[in-house]
């Protein structure tokens, strides 16, 4: 019907599944995020790390450079795990500033514009729009991460040969589990600050100092009582012990590497909590 | 005063629905079938009409009873019965960021809508209401006015089957109000979707609704079918001479009227569908009778509202 009949007819063309109906709320959020330019900018900068490790990893099989440059293969061949360790890092510490950007605008100007009765009088309940939500992270987050990382390491598997990948398995398993967990705990504390807060910049803030205060806290506390009991609550730490416990390294955490694991999956069911709670289409004033 | 009968499928059925809000009973016991085409919720502010229609949403569970909206139960089949609602609310709801077009096609995908689809009917939609010409300008910069029309364009893009209505004329002028209203009785004319209007003014609901569901603090005041009662009230008439006039009420009843004598000059009577007012006239002019007064019996929304509102003591 051309519109200027203006007139108004009932639906009655095909529908889409209603189980992959969340992906819209991905869809949208995601062309909303990519329309700014300095998002889009500071995103394609995340992959530096990664390009850059794929320059060494070029370097390193290029036995002419390698030559040229006073290196010795076996130079190259020793430092891998310290590599893809310091790779890890690189990437990570991108990604995190990635998610605290991205993470409080998806939620945030939803609730201060009371869209969420609007999303949820539809088809969709509160699990499908925290599903879409996190998609949009998951999927903004994981290609200069763990999918870079992943391409990295398959590269260097494929030009070492001789079972190098299999020797060093632990690398990708590091890669893969390291950067889901950060990339789920990360985005499910930046999605519930952001619905606690309800306004952008605030959620920003109180994302980095949750962070930042309750790792300072949890060293203020093991300094004070001379013991390691302060990492519960260092949230930064227990991350990095989880991630450095998957590459075989030693862990930076005085504690066991399980109560590290403890420790993030609180943050990460506390967040969940929190979302369920505020996230209604209505909230009920007591 | 004619109470809702059942002829059609019920749109709305409630079976002693309860509702408690922090910790507070905010409907208690709501027990009615609702059949009409545009079913108005009437109530003074607080009397429970949009957490009835929050509930109907299933936002808010019941804490006793139920409720089946267009047959469909609405705590188990949540996302079937939403699949057919289109909602308005009462505040200002709106994506932040988003021109009109692509904030209606987003509620056209979310309702199933194929992209291409929605993006078609976000056009046509916004054009129906009005919005041609704005389509591209973010909601956020919409005035109060634009706002509502474009909250009714998202909950019209998919083609639902039942219209909830939250307060629509809320912050309108009085040449948008009548804009609105005009809109919503169009798509109550197509006949293809059931409207459910809450709202406090009675003129609205009285210029758009069948049927009316009255509440007062979060109970069933009263519930009544205002077509029924538009029909009833038509053959009911009150006369007036300015002096007796005997034979004048014999030729009304030889037209068919039974007639009752309210003293010398007053008369009372239902007339025949087939009688009109025109025919009093011509009967009053054989018998050579004055009428002074004629008045047909209007039993006006505001008077069923205020009845239902009055308090056990006779008071409002």
């Amino acid at each position: 019907m051309a519109v200027y009949e203006r007139a108004w007819r009932p639906y009655a063309g095909a529908v889409t599944p209603v189980r992959g109906r969340f992906l819209v709320v991905t869809r949208y959020a995601l062309a909303e995020a990519f329309s700014s330019r300095l998002f889009t900018a500071f995103y394609a900068a995340c992959f530096l790390p990664s390009l850059l490790g794929l320059f060494l990893i070029y370097i390193s099989h290029n036995l002419g450079l390698l030559e040229q440059l006073g290196l010795t293969r076996e130079l190259m061949g020793g430092l891998t795990l310290t590599f893809f360790r310091i790779l890890f890092l690189w990437q990570a510490v991108p990604a995190f500033f990635l998610m605290a950007i991205l993470a409080p605008s998806l939620i945030a100007p939803d609730l201060a514009n009371s869209a969420l009765p609007l999303y949820l009088s539809r088809p969709i309940d509160r699990r499908d729009y925290v599903l879409g939500k996190l998609a949009v992270l998951f999927l903004v987050v994981s290609p200069p991460t763990w999918v870079m990382g992943l391409a990295l390491f398959l590269l260097q598997a494929s030009e070492e040969g001789a079972g190098w990948g299999l020797r060093n398995w632990r690398i990708a398993l590091a890669y893969v589990v390291g950067h889901l967990v950060w990339i789920v705990v990360i985005s499910l504390l930046g999605l519930a600050i952001s619905a606690w807060v309800r306004f952008r910049p605030a959620a920003l803030g109180a994302l980095f100092a949750l962070l930042f205060v309750l790792s300072a806290f949890g060293s203020a506390i093991n300094g004070i009582t001379g013991t390691s009991i302060g990492d519960v609550a260092h949230l930064i730490r227990a991350i990095a012990s989880v991630v450095q416990h998957l590459f075989g390294a030693p862990t930076s955490s005085g504690m066991p590497v399980l109560v590290n694991w403890c420790t993030l999956a609180a943050v990460a069911l506390l967040s969940v909590l929190v979302l369920y709670r505020k996230l209604r289409a209505h909230e009920v004033v007591r | 005063m004619t109470r809702s009968q059942k002829v059609a499928p019920a749109v709305v059925e409630l079976d002693g629905l309860s509702v408690r809000l922090g910790g507070r009973p905010v409907l208690s016991e709501l027990r009615a079938t609702l059949g009409g085409h545009a079913i108005g919720l009437l109530g003074p502010n607080g009397a429970g009409k949009t957490t009835l229609l929050r509930t109907l949403l299933d936002f808010f569970r019941p804490c006793a009873g139920g409720a089946r909206v267009l047959g469909h139960e609405i705590t188990g089949d949540g996302k079937e019965l939403r699949a057919l609602i289109g909602y308005m609310p009462e505040n200002d709801a709106f994506i932040a960021g988003q021109t009109a077009v692509r904030f209606v096609r987003l509620m056209g995908e979310l309702s199933g809508m194929p992209a291409r689809a929605a993006l078609e009917r976000a056009h046509e939609v916004l054009f129906y209401v009005g919005l041609g010409e704005a389509r591209y300008r973010k909601v956020g910069t919409f005035s109060t006015g634009m706002k509502q029309m474009v909250k009714l364009a998202q909950s019209l893009v998919h083609g639902p089957r039942l219209l909830m209505l939250d307060e629509p004329t809320n912050g309108l002028d009085p040449p948008a109000r009548s804009r609105m209203l005009e809109l919503i009785r169009d798509i109550r004319d197509r006949g293809e979707t059931h409207i459910l209007l809450s709202s406090h003014l009675l003129a609205d609901v009285e210029s758009v609704c069948d049927e009316v569901l009255i509440l007062k603090q979060g109970r069933v005041a009263d519930c009544c079918n205002l077509a029924e009662q538009r029909r009833a009230n038509r053959s009911f008439v009150e006369l007036e001479l300015t002096r007796p006039t005997p034979g004048f009420s014999d030729g009304l009843a030889e037209l068919g009227c039974e007639v009752a004598l309210a003293g010398d000059r007053r008369l009372k009577l239902v007339m025949p569908a087939s009688v009109t007012v025109r025919d009093l006239f011509q009967v009053a002019a054989q018998h050579r009778a004055a009428i002074r007064r004629l008045d047909c019996k209007r039993d006006s929304l505001q008077d069923i509202f205020l009845r239902a509102m009055e308090d056990d003591h006779g008071g409002v």
